[in-house]
């Protein structure tokens, strides 16, 4: 890339810095009061965690094609390290946010590396279930005091860690009191989230360009492929476990303590599949589509009200289409369930798909998208399937054909 | 001795439901690869549509049991119309694509029916009826004792796969359809149109799948997240038999039944579902491709 694209691009990421750097005053300033105001700050503070989160994820399914519904198992054990050390400290001393979020980023990392490794011998569907048993059983797990087997009670008291079924409160997060009067607790747990949310972007978008990084876009393309070029399969495998499971117990520890309260039901299945859905609305293996499906996830409700403000309430269709908003606040999952299977049949690259489909040519990605739907509508058996033999549809074809969604295998 | 029988005979029953959807899934995965998770979700919503349609007739009083039978044949072919429908809008068009893609549809669709139906018929779980001979008293079968609800539902799976047994193996359309799932381009060249095939087979599948929600309704009660718990399970069992085998499938559905049970007496109802899924990552690692799969060797 030459120096002359390279630089719109840095003054760009210079000022989202600096407004994310100044967001948390920004109600408090006289034009952004009107829309701004402390609930805000603490739904961007939600962003940022769910946007570590999510590069976890993405690196493991967008990245390296591994498909995981166990995620949100991950970021429970992590919110579940870092609740317990920040609750019970570590052998009588108190241990610091910060070390009880990076303990817990560690050790589910380690963890998840080792949950590659049964892993190396699954894959699509197998894969998908190992995973989802993780998710299911943990619950259990969690709220376990003791099992008998053979007639014979065994203690086990996990459930004196997590608290059980309860499971476990922290105390609000208090900004340090040598900065009073400066900063509120709100806008202090802003910055507490942004600053490691920032960094683990920076490093995940790095990691994506790295030998790292090729060598797991390899392994979702074509293992066979890759391991011939010389990857080392089960390394780059185990690796990818443990970079999501490392994100996964940072965002989780963060988690914990921006929410002060963990429940063994706080990650239940239908929030790994939430999770997965946020990532390819936004766009598998991109940094940029991360962002998007952070966004997905700390903004359900608004997406929601906004969309069920759209549609006028009709009094004939009540009752057959959903028409009110408590029609809207029930149906929440085919919200973004019937966003999601369109995008996925004609936008398989996201919203990140899209705004770089737009950004390269608009009329190319009108064409792009209009051959789409045309395809779909052969297929289907809408319409009559036209041959594309003129001279002048090939190039067009091509020129929309997003690179992402080449045939994998 | 005879709690040891007791604990066998009531996870055969369960099982045996576990095999059902099991075989629509497997039905599924064989002839598009697609491991369709919205089959549990599906067989939900064919089964509110049965409990409607029972409402309905509930008016008049029929002979026959019909009361119960109309809707349920009812229930059954509209759940097969609407598979067919989402194979053909919204799972042809990502068929060639990579897996996550059609994994990723069906999860949308489970949301989506799930969503659906907690708007149409609320989250209450109701009570669903079940044919008159399945009530009545518990029955003494040689030492254990066990329900006749539960011996109806175990005589219901085995005669559904019969019925797919003998249909898939013996009539042309049923061939057809397997011969679809194995080679699409020789299927093509003899003359079976394979993307009809593989819409029947959608069909065929929800259809499938509709039975086994009707099955268990009467035991966990009719709600939109009735058949979560049974999907995973039969999920489960599809994996443990090898996905691609229907044998597999039902002998793992009544395996995941009995081990489910097992734990549940044994160790502790509280660990029964993660004692299950031990299992089953301990049968993944050593095969696998499940118990009775094969390998699949692919070209690159």
């Amino acid at each position: 890339m030459s120096r002359a694209a390279l630089r719109p691009r840095v003054l760009g990421l210079i000022l989202l810095l600096a407004v994310l750097a100044v967001f948390p005053y920004l109600y408090t300033w006289p034009f952004f009061g009107g829309f701004l105001d402390e609930f805000r700050t603490f739904q961007a503070t939600r962003f940022g965690l769910w946007l570590i989160i999510l590069l976890g994820l993405n690196l493991l399914t967008g990245y390296s094609g591994q498909i995981s519904l166990g995620h949100a198992a991950l970021v429970a054990i992590g919110a579940y390290v870092a609740a317990v050390l920040i609750n019970d400290g570590f052998m009588g001393q108190n241990v610091p946010v910060a070390v009880a979020v990076l303990t817990a980023g560690v050790s589910t990392g380690m963890l998840a590396f080792l949950l590659g490794a049964p892993a190396l011998r699954l894959s699509g569907p197998y894969l998908a279930i190992a995973t989802l048993a993780m998710i299911i059983a943990l619950p259990q797990i969690l709220k376990l005091e003791s099992i008998s087997f053979a007639g014979q009670d065994i203690n086990l008291d996990v459930a004196h860690w997590t608290g059980g079924v309860q499971g476990l409160l922290l105390d609000r997060p208090k900004s340090p009191g040598s900065l009073d009067g400066l900063v509120t607790d709100r806008q202090w747990l802003y910055y507490e989230v942004m600053v490691p949310a920032i960094i683990m972007t920076a490093m995940a978008a790095n990691l994506a360009r790295s030998r790292v990084g090729r060598a797991f876009i390899a392994i979702r393309d074509t293992e066979v492929g890759a391991e011939h070029m010389g990857v080392n399969l089960a390394l780059y495998k185990m690796t990818a476990f443990g970079l999501s499971g490392l994100y996964a117990g940072v965002g989780g520890g963060l988690f914990a303590y921006t929410e002060a309260f963990m429940s063994p039901d706080s990650f239940e299945v239908i929030k790994s599949i939430t999770m997965l859905v946020a990532i390819v609305l936004g766009g598998l293996a991109s940094i940029v589509g991360t962002v998007f499906g952070a966004l997905f996830m700390a903004f359900q409700n608004e997406i929601v009200d906004a969309i069920s403000g759209l549609i006028p309430s009709i009094d004939i269709l009540k009752g057959y289409l959903p028409t009110t908003k408590s029609d809207f606040e029930r149906l929440r999952g085919a919200v973004y369930s019937v966003p999601l299977i369109i995008f996925i049949i004609f936008a398989p690259g996201g919203l990140a798909g899209l705004v770089r489909q737009v950004g390269n040519s608009a009329p190319t990605w009108w064409q792009g998208a209009r051959l789409r739907v045309t395809g779909w509508a052969s297929l289907v058996g809408l319409a009559t399937p036209r041959r594309r033999t003129g001279p002048d549809s090939g190039p067009t074809t091509e020129a929309a054909h997003d690179p992402e969604e080449d045939k994998r295998d | 001795m005879s709690e040891f029988i007791q604990t066998v005979a009531t996870g055969l029953s369960m099982g045996s439901v576990y095999a059902v959807v099991a075989l629509a899934i497997v039905l599924i995965y064989r002839s598009t690869g697609v491991a369709n998770f919205a089959q549990g979700e599906m067989a939900m919503f064919s089964t509110f549509i049965a409990w409607s349609l029972v409402v309905y007739f509930g008016q008049w009083s029929l002979p026959l049991d019909m009361n119960y039978w109309l809707p349920f044949f009812m229930a059954v072919t509209i759940a097969g119309l609407i598979g067919a429908i989402v194979e053909r809008v919204v799972l042809r068009p990502v068929e060639e694509a990579p897996v996550l893609n059609s994994v990723i549809v069906t999860l949308g669709l489970f949301t989506l029916f799930n969503t659906v139906a907690i708007w149409r018929y609320g989250g209450i779980a109701k009570p669903f009826p079940s044919p008159s001979f399945f009530k009545g008293g518990a029955l003494d079968v040689g030492p254990v004792v066990i329900s006749r609800l539960n011996i109806g539902v175990f005589a219901m799976s085995l005669l559904i796969m019969l019925l797919l047994y003998l249909f898939l193996n013996y009539t042309k359309l049923g061939l057809a359809m397997r011969a679809a799932a194995e080679n699409r381009l020789a299927c093509r060249m003899v003359g079976i149109p394979a993307g009809r095939m593989l819409t029947m087979g959608w069909a065929l599948s929800a259809a499938v799948g509709a039975v086994a929600g009707i099955l268990v309704a009467p035991i966990v009660f009719l709600s939109p997240n009735m058949m979560f718990a049974t999907l995973i399970f039969a999920f489960a069992a599809a994996v443990l038999g090898g996905l691609q085998s229907l044998p597999g499938a039902i002998l793992g559905g009544l395996l995941l039944g009995i081990i489910q049970n097992m734990a549940g007496t044994y160790i502790g109802s509280e660990i029964d579902i993660t004692a299950a899924f031990l299992v089953i990552v301990l049968v993944l690692l050593v095969k696998p491709n499940g118990l009775l799969g094969r390998r699949v060797v692919r070209r690159v």
